[in-house]
């Protein structure tokens, strides 16, 4: 019991949200007028469990029976992962409102989508990470067709879905292929015995199946028709908790389980990688050129930073795993700010989402206009903000790894963004429009899109901070 | 040729017709019923590598589980009053040059693998046992996550296809 | 005993699996994309069984367990979703769903 007793609390961050999920599902189920209660009890929760998260980042070693690893590297992404949900969760009540579709069950499911990207950041074992994996996504269909009466919503939750269980498909051969090579599931088995299994056909391509699954999940060009579409169709706070959240679970497992010392010397799956980088930095950013609406650019703009981590894991050395994991943190504020400006200014219908809704914006509503230039400005790469570093450690780990074509490609085309980022930001300040911004913004989603910025700028002025954090884990 | 190989390639060929009936089918009704006997097939492969207990519970979730919903979906989402329940088929020539680039490589991998060791040695007789076992002991945890995954589909399908509830009544009233 | 290699079963899934890939790429309607979807799942399974019958452990069959599991899950949601987009749209055929491009 004791021993029992220990190993719950070793997977303390994990554990906890999933207590919370079940406090809110009992909640919903019991009392009438759910929605407040939910989200307040959402709020308070997430905020315990990433106190939780942190005060687990020292731990070390895998519990019941080497299925997820403790501390370390998954407490991190779970401090991540809670931050991402607690943003969304804040950011979302005023817009479900707006919407007319505030049910708690919302919040419910952002929770639960949560305990799986904690669990595949924790993994040990690859069923951990396919169950993660299924978790989180199942979550998220359901919360893409939240809006049930809007038939893009419909769409998009169809669309994430059949795509999704088709892409689980390629996972699960290639955990299957895997299995067949090694005997067992479990990741460090697999990669202690890289140099006895790389002998074996099988191996190779159940690996490759394997970075089809976890290239589509994080929307890499050639698997990242979903996205735009998706990200268009989902109520505009989901398509923030996509990109950031789920893509961070989706690179935090494609991190376990290819980026490897071992794995150094097999240029295969690294030449691989490099050229789902290129592609989609290439892809991404001159197809979000051409949109004419600020959510879809997002969702091209998104694949593109895909493509930047991408160029870390193609690296595949230490600086570059250590850039993915600064960039996915700074990646987590600045887009989340972005989608969350996108939310408080939209209105029913899919209204005030194109680039012409936004002129004007800086003498209407100042405030905002400035938290969306940071974010745009950061996410451009543009240097006293946090994207800056990310893409500077990403390319550095490249140019380390011999990759100088990949880092040429990544800067031509973060030039080529910088264009449309500033589109945005030049709309803002320097264009007329008789349009109206009368909704009114609620102090919390205010309040939360100033402490993205914050973080934005103070990650950009100090970026050490958390450089220190993530070097403590290798 | 023993009665094992003609077994195995009895319940082979059920498989794979079947499962030409599921995608090529015209009709939306014969695929679903093509789908269950693909399913026994499976699990008819499944009794001749001495998976018992997947056999079964194959037979159980696939059939009696996920293949009714299908049908109830075909039903919900057919007028059926419309006989012509058409589906047509859309992108054939991108799709059979990425299929037979899959094929290709599965079965050339499969092929080169060195392990063309009849079957039947090292099984033990009978599954259910040690699966059970197993599953109490070392897969615990992942046990635990499966039960929450069928929790939240459970709840997200009620959330995602009642009938409209409005939010607030008590306001609106 | 037999005469069937092990490889036979895994040709078999190949097969299967491909078959499953045909369909999704090729086939309008949702539920039979679906379908497919599972059938993949299925020679998935199909292979893991015959690892397992080869090196002789039970882990792979362990991992068809929670395969099964999710493919439940995703029947559930799935269909779920399937019939709130037919409420509104009356049409399941992918590419009859012309707000956004497939």
């Amino acid at each position: 019991m004791d021993f029992l007793g220990s190993e719950l609390l070793a997977i303390a961050p994990v554990l906890s949200v999933t207590i919370l999920s079940l406090l809110v599902l009992v909640v919903e189920s019991l009392v009438t007028d759910s929605e407040k209660i939910s989200y307040w009890v959402s709020v308070f929760g997430l905020l315990i469990c990433g106190a939780i998260s942190i005060s687990t980042l020292d731990l070390t070693g895998n519990v019941f029976n080497h299925m997820v690893n403790v501390g370390g590297y998954g407490s991190l992404f779970a401090t991540l992962f809670t931050t991402a949900a607690l943003l969304t969760v804040v950011l979302s009540r005023d817009y479900l409102r707006k919407e007319h579709v505030s049910f708690g069950e919302f919040y419910l499911l952002i929770l639960f989508s949560t305990v799986g990207m904690m669990l595949m950041a924790a993994a040990a074992d690859l069923i951990i990470i396919f169950l993660g994996l299924e978790l989180m996504s199942i979550c998220l269909y359901v919360l893409a067709g939240f809006m049930r009466k809007r038939s893009i919503s419909n769409e998009a939750a169809l669309k994430y879905f059949l795509l999704g269980a088709f892409a689980t498909g390629f996972l699960l051969f290639g955990i299957a292929l895997l299995y067949g090579a090694a005997g067992t599931t479990n990741i460090s088995y697999i990669v202690e015995n890289y140099g006895k299994l790389a002998a074996s056909p099988l191996f190779w391509v159940g690996l490759g199946l394997l970075m089809v699954g976890f290239a589509f999940k994080v929307g890499g060009v050639p698997f990242h028709m979903w996205i735009p579409d998706v990200y268009q169709g989902s109520p505009t706070t989901v398509s923030g908790f996509m990109a950031t959240g789920a893509k961070a679970a989706a690179f935090s497992a494609f991190i376990l389980v290819f980026a490897h010392q071992e794995f150094e010397s097999g240029e295969k799956v690294h030449t691989a990688l490099a050229f789902i980088a290129a592609a989609s930095m290439i892809v991404g950013n001159i197809v979000a050129i051409s949109q004419s609406n600020v959510k879809r650019m997002l969702a091209y703009s998104s694949i593109a930073h895909a493509g930047y981590m991408l160029a870390g894991l193609a690296a595949g050395n230490q600086l570059g795993r250590t850039g993915i994991l600064f960039y996915l943190v700074t990646y987590t504020f600045m887009n989340i700010g972005a989608f969350g400006v996108l939310s408080v200014l939209e209105r029913e219908e899919e209204k005030n989402l194109t680039f012409d809704d936004y002129a004007g914006l800086g003498t209407k509503r100042p405030f905002l206009a400035a938290l969306m230039s940071i974010f745009m400005l950061s996410l451009a790469g543009i240097p006293p903000f946090a994207g800056f570093f990310g893409k500077y450690y990403v390319f550095v780990a490249a140019i380390n790894a011999h990759l100088t074509w990949l880092v040429i490609v990544g800067v031509l085309t973060s030039v080529i963004s910088v264009y449309y980022y500033l589109r945005l930001v030049m709309m803002m300040y320097f264009q007329e429009s008789e349009l109206q911004f009368t909704q009114p913004s609620s102090v919390s989603s205010l309040a939360v899109l100033t402490i993205a910025a914050l973080a934005v700028v103070e990650i950009g002025v100090f970026p050490s901070s958390i450089l220190s954090l993530i070097n403590n884990l290798y | 040729m023993n009665l094992y190989d003609i077994v195995f390639y009895f319940f082979a060929f059920v498989t794979l017709a079947s499962a030409g009936v599921v995608v090529f089918s015209r009709n939306i009704i014969y695929s679903a019923f093509a789908l269950l006997f693909t399913f026994f097939g499976v699990a008819g492969i499944y009794v001749l590598l001495n998976a018992d207990f997947i056999a079964v519970s194959q037979i159980l979730i696939y059939v009696g589980g996920i293949l009714v919903l299908m049908l109830f979906g075909v039903m919900l989402t057919n007028k059926v009053i419309d006989v012509e329940m058409k589906t047509g088929t859309l992108q054939t020539l991108p799709a059979s040059v990425l299929v037979a680039l899959i094929a290709g490589a599965l079965c050339g991998i499969f092929y080169v693998t060195d392990w063309k060791i009849v079957r039947g040695v090292s099984a033990p007789a009978t599954t259910t046992n040690s699966l059970g076992e197993m599953f109490m002991t070392t897969y615990s945890l992942p046990f635990e996550v499966a039960s929450i995954v069928l929790l939240v589909a459970l709840l997200g399908a009620a959330m995602i296809a009642r009938k409209d509830r409005l939010p607030q009544i008590k306001n609106q009233k | 005993m037999s005469g069937i290699p092990l490889n036979y079963f895994v040709f078999l899934s190949a097969i299967l699996f491909t078959i499953g890939v045909v369909g999704v790429l090729t086939r309008r309607n949702a539920i039979i994309v679906f379908m497919c979807i599972e059938l993949m799942l299925n020679s998935v399974n199909l292979s893991l069984v015959a690892f397992s019958a080869f090196h002789g452990n039970t882990r792979g069959q362990i991992l068809v367990f929670f395969v099964m599991a999710v493919a439940a899950a995703e029947a559930a949601v799935g269909l779920a979703i399937i019939i709130a987009l037919f409420r509104n749209k009356q049409t399941v055929n992918i590419d009859e769903i012309n707000i956004m491009k497939w």
